[in-house]
């Protein structure tokens, strides 16, 4: 048993790669070990802008041994008439490694033929390593990569060195122009020597001692911890918004932290401004005062613990100054302008080829956002809000500063919306419209806010899949599966009794005046229907819902809120112990009532069995049941953000199954004693209405006949 | 430091390095990746180094000298070398020493910056360099140009003189950078810029410049049949100023201005081509 290290040391790596790469090679490794059967203990991964390693322990020195029987030619062939091997059957030996005495005969499926006994394995580990790491190296993955001098092997960027110990014996590898020793760097400005490794154990404390901390999350903690102290010596807190931490710890091997200024003039600007402009292009955290105002300090960190950190701080302060000067000069010359003048400049900007500039799109979907007013029953005030805000929605994305800082679409609009003395509400919906506007972002919080978002992702969605732009296998360069999935989020979220059908038909509306035929726009609607639905379903498969209930809910294409109570009813009755005689009884009648006609209605006068009175009189308490149940569901289950389950589990069920219970033994006993398929129509016709009347009261809770397996 | 001595620093440094030291080309490029001592040396199996100030115009960055960093004529300084040196990095950190810049008493960052020229059908990947939080050079591993795959690779540095400038001698503005004693960057250019910025933006001859892209276009296409890489070249590269100026008049709908950049890619790599035909052709004479 031994441990392996292998190390790529590199020149700076993207930070976007630092995640992937720990991920990936570590299960190449995991790989590449299995497919030699190297046995192996834990396999942990390292990355800094400047290395990614691998370390391995526990791996046995030899693969298992092993034996393999492989068949030679039929033993007729095999030999002759005096029992000596025959040509065939002494090249069958030669090429296994075997003398020809050593050769069994044993039948086999057509026949007896002669195998090899062939021992395998033993293969020792400091032998397959070299060529087993210089193809992990090759085989990492990387969206691109690159070539370097004249290097053959490409790379994510160009390799530096390599390192490779087996304990503290050297790995041959030769890679990517490098031959593995046992030397790594340390931090490229405060190591102050090689690191020369003794034993691959020895890796992460002795890259700590050069002032690499090699270790991704040690390294993320260690940069807030920095951070944090340095804000707290002047009672600030820090704004850590996204993945600004992580991207700030990606890029350096050892963090530094550092307390810089700006003018307070600037603390005016609106504050997402003021945040977006430290973290976007600078990487600097934002810090608040004790008051939760936005302070004129930032903490910036340093990847060099320099003589002087008043060095560093001049030149932070400089850049951020710059930028803070051209945001204070965007948001004057923006508001120079009404927002109705901005929106003007949305016919310049096109949406996409075939579907108009982003003006022809904001008047489908001011279109689109009406009928929905009306199909949800908007209130007269919040209509006249949706107007307002129609009227100059997305006009930001004309403005300089959009166009600078293209995250803040939305936020502009709201604050240059107050600014001009547009009401708060209408504001608030400016903002809420473009939400999420990343996938971690939050969802519109007001209901006209997300009658806008409703609309302009429809608009996108049908638009796209009308030009014949829907995604296929992986590649959406579009982004329409980040659409949909918020479309159904929004929607989830909103509780909004309108299926999806509905609304893409109220999208396909806005676009008959447009350059797009019936045709397209025709299959384009029911596609959309689809593909919205199948991500309902994802979000609803990552909240734990089984396939087939899935597959039940989705019964009629149901509103999304319907959808998504649906399944957390059905999830948590099929937890119930009755829920398998349910199924049963709903079985035995569906399969009956498949024969019987419609719109036969249940005569009670007919009934000639006193089985066919009993079960008759169950039926509407099971009915009062089943209503019991949705009702719990729909009280329970606040509309939420799918995806994340719902706040709080469904309780109570109990009463309701057992009313719908009680159906079981009339049931049990009418099919029992009673004779369905009489020759008299009329009774047939009765009995078996009955039993549709059965099936279609327990039917409400979803498609149950795809449950059958439970 | 003053100005001129930043370049004079840059080219004492670059000359040990081994590289030959280019004076500006005489023709308007919007980047020293334009001179044929990048563009058409990064071509081809020969090793390959120079060093050299390239006065560059972007029509569409300028401001009248408002901002402080952005303008339609600057100096880039620019370094390519072929093969890219193992240790590139090293170097290009001991360069920074010579202007006397300490790297250990900063804050040096190679944070990831790719770059593509579509009107060169060249692309390459590597970083911005930022010393304490501003951008000073860019670096590229050049992957393509001329849409022909490189090898060996070349590495180009681009350094922006004016910031280096600005941030040694502590100015807020390019203007106010001292370019030689008692003579700023502003006396010397401020003019200038102002008047071409005025000229780009509201009075260039767009008609004119239409023209005058046809004739070139056509003219480098002539040439390259004629084998006349580099009077052809030259036309490509007026070619490409014309284009720009178009670019920053606003008279070009981005169709429109799609369809140009394609004309000047498909001239650039058919010079690319050519290039390395002759030098392939000439090596061989040699040889025989």
């Amino acid at each position: 048993m031994a441990t392996l290290l292998f190390e790529i040391g590199t020149e700076e790596l993207p930070s976007w790669y630092v995640l992937a790469v720990k991920k990936d090679i570590a299960s190449l490794m995991a790989e590449k070990l299995a497919a030699v059967q190297l046995k192996h203990g834990e396999i942990s991964s390292y990355v800094t802008p400047r290395r990614v390693a691998v370390l391995v322990e526990d791996i046995a020195e030899k693969t298992p041994l092993r034996q393999e029987l492989r068949r030679g030619p039929a033993k007729a062939v095999a030999f002759d008439a005096g029992g000596a091997p025959s040509k065939a059957a002494l090249g069958f030996a030669r090429a296994n490694g075997v003398e020809a005495t050593d050769l069994i005969v044993q039948d086999a499926d057509k026949g007896s033929y002669v195998f090899a006994r062939k021992e395998l394995g033993g293969e020792e580990a400091a032998k397959l390593l070299p060529d087993l790491l210089a193809e992990l190296l090759s085989e990492l993955p990387a969206p691109r990569k690159m070539r370097w001098a004249d290097v053959d092997t490409p790379f994510v960027r160009p390799v530096s060195w390599l390192l490779a110990l087996l304990d503290e014996q050297v790995i041959d590898v030769v890679a990517a122009g490098q031959k593995a020793g046992r030397e790594s760097h340390g931090h490229r400005f405060l190591a102050t020597e090689n690191v020369n490794l003794g034993h691959a154990r020895d890796y992460l404390n002795s890259l700590e001692k050069a002032y690499v901390i090699a270790d991704v999350s040690a390294r993320e903690q260690l940069t807030l911890k920095v951070a944090q102290e340095t804000a707290k010596q002047q009672n600030l807190t820090l704004v850590n918004s996204g993945d600004l931490l992580t991207e700030v710890s990606h890029l350096l091997e050892y963090p530094v932290a550092v307390l810089g200024s700006f003018e307070r003039g600037y603390l005016d600007l609106p504050e997402e401004v003021l945040i977006t402009t430290m973290t976007h292009h600078q990487r600097f955290f934002p810090t608040r005062s004790a008051d939760g105002k936005l302070a004129p300090y930032f903490v910036a960190i340093s990847n060099n613990r320099v003589p002087d950190d008043a060095v560093l701080c001049r030149g932070y302060e400089q850049v951020l100054s710059g930028r803070l000067a051209d945001a204070r000069f965007f948001w004057d010359a923006d508001r120079s302008k009404t927002l109705a003048e901005h929106a003007k400049g949305l016919a310049g900007i096109g949406f996409q080829r075939q579907l108009g500039t982003m003006a022809q799109k904001l008047a489908r979907m001011a279109k689109t956002a009406r009928t929905l007013a009306d199909l949800l029953g908007l209130s007269q005030a919040e209509r006249e809000v949706l107007e307002q805000a129609t009227a100059v929605f997305r006009a930001d994305l004309s403005t300089q500063m959009v166009y600078e800082l293209p995250e803040l679409e939305g936020v502009m609009a709201r604050a240059y919306a107050l600014a001009e003395g547009y009401p708060a509400e209408v504001a608030q919906v400016l903002e809420h419209g473009v939400r999420p506007n990343k996938p971690a972002a939050p969802l519109p919080a007001v209901k006209v806010g997300a009658v806008l978002a409703v609309a302009d992702r429809l608009d996108k969605l049908l638009g796209f899949f009308a030009i014949g732009k829907k995604p296929s296998g992986s590649a959406d360069p579009f982004g329409l599966r980040r659409d949909a999935i918020a479309l159904a989020r929004i929607l989830n979220q909103q509780g909004w009794p309108l299926t999806v059908s509905e609304l893409v038909e109220a999208a396909a509306k806005s676009y008959q005046d447009s350059d797009l035929s019936p045709q397209s726009l025709e299959a384009a609607i029911s596609e959309l229907a689809q593909f919205s639905l199948d991500r309902v379903a994802g979000l609803l498969a990552e909240e734990g819902i089984r396939v087939e209930l899935l597959r039940a809910a989705m019964m009629d294409k149901p509103a999304v809120i319907t959808a998504s109570r649906r399944c957390h009813l059905l999830q948590a009755m099929s937890q119930e112990d009755e829920f398998g005689s349910l199924m049963m009884l709903y079985k035995r009648a569906a399969n009956l009532a498949k024969e019987a006609k419609a719109d036969i209605a249940v005569n009670p006068e007919l009934f000639a069995d006193e089985h066919e009175e009993s079960l008759y009189a169950k039926l509407p308490r099971a009915k009062a049941g089943i209503a019991e149940l949705m009702s719990l569901a729909e009280q329970n289950l606040a509309p939420w953000d799918l995806g994340q389950s719902p706040k709080q589990p469904l309780s109570g069920l109990e009463a309701g199954i057992a009313a719908v219970l009680e159906l079981k033994a009339p049931l049990d006993a009418f099919l029992d004693h009673v004779l369905v398929m009489v020759e008299d129509e009329t009774v047939r016709n009765n009995r078996l209405a009955l039993l549709t009347e059965v099936r279609d009261a327990l039917r409400a809770l979803g498609a149950l006949e795809e449950l059958e397996g439970l | 430091m003053l100005f001129q001595d930043i370049i004079l620093k840059l080219d004492r440094f670059w000359a040990d390095q081994g590289c030959v030291i280019v004076q500006p080309y005489d023709t308007e490029v919007g980047a020293g990746t334009f001179y044929p001592s990048t563009f058409l040396k990064s071509l081809g199996p020969e090793p390959w180094r120079a060093a050299y100030v390239a006065p560059s115009r972007r029509p569409a960055d300028g401001r009248f000298g408002d901002n402080p960093y952005r303008f339609q004529y600057y100096f880039q300084y620019q370094v390519i070398l072929k093969p890219s040196p193992a240790d590139v990095q090293e170097q290009y950190l001991q360069s920074l020493y010579s202007l006397g810049i300490d790297p250990h008493a900063h804050d040096i960052r190679f944070v990831e910056d790719n770059w593509e020229s579509p009107t060169l059908g060249a692309w390459g990947l590597g970083w911005e360099v930022q010393m304490d939080g501003m951008e000073i050079t860019q670096f590229t591993y050049f992957q393509q140009v001329g849409g022909i795959d490189l090898k060996p690779i070349s590495v180009e540095l681009t350094y922006g003189l004016e910031r280096i400038a600005m941030y040694l001698q502590d100015k807020a503005h390019s203007y106010d950078v001292e370019y030689a004693p008692g003579v700023s960057i502003g006396d010397l250019r401020r003019d200038f810029e102002y008047q071409h910025c005025d000229y780009n933006f509201h009075h260039s001859n767009a008609e004119l410049q239409r023209q005058l892209f046809d004739a070139f276009e056509s003219e480098a296409a002539r040439l390259l049949e004629l084998k006349l890489l580099y009077p052809a070249y030259e036309f490509v590269m007026k070619a490409s100023h014309a284009f720009n100026l178009l670019d920053a008049r606003g008279v070009l709908s981005h169709m429109e201005r799609q369809a140009y950049v394609q004309r000047v890619r498909r001239l650039s790599e058919t010079t690319a081509k050519t290039y390395l035909e002759l030098s392939t052709a000439a090596q061989t004479q040699e040889a025989a």
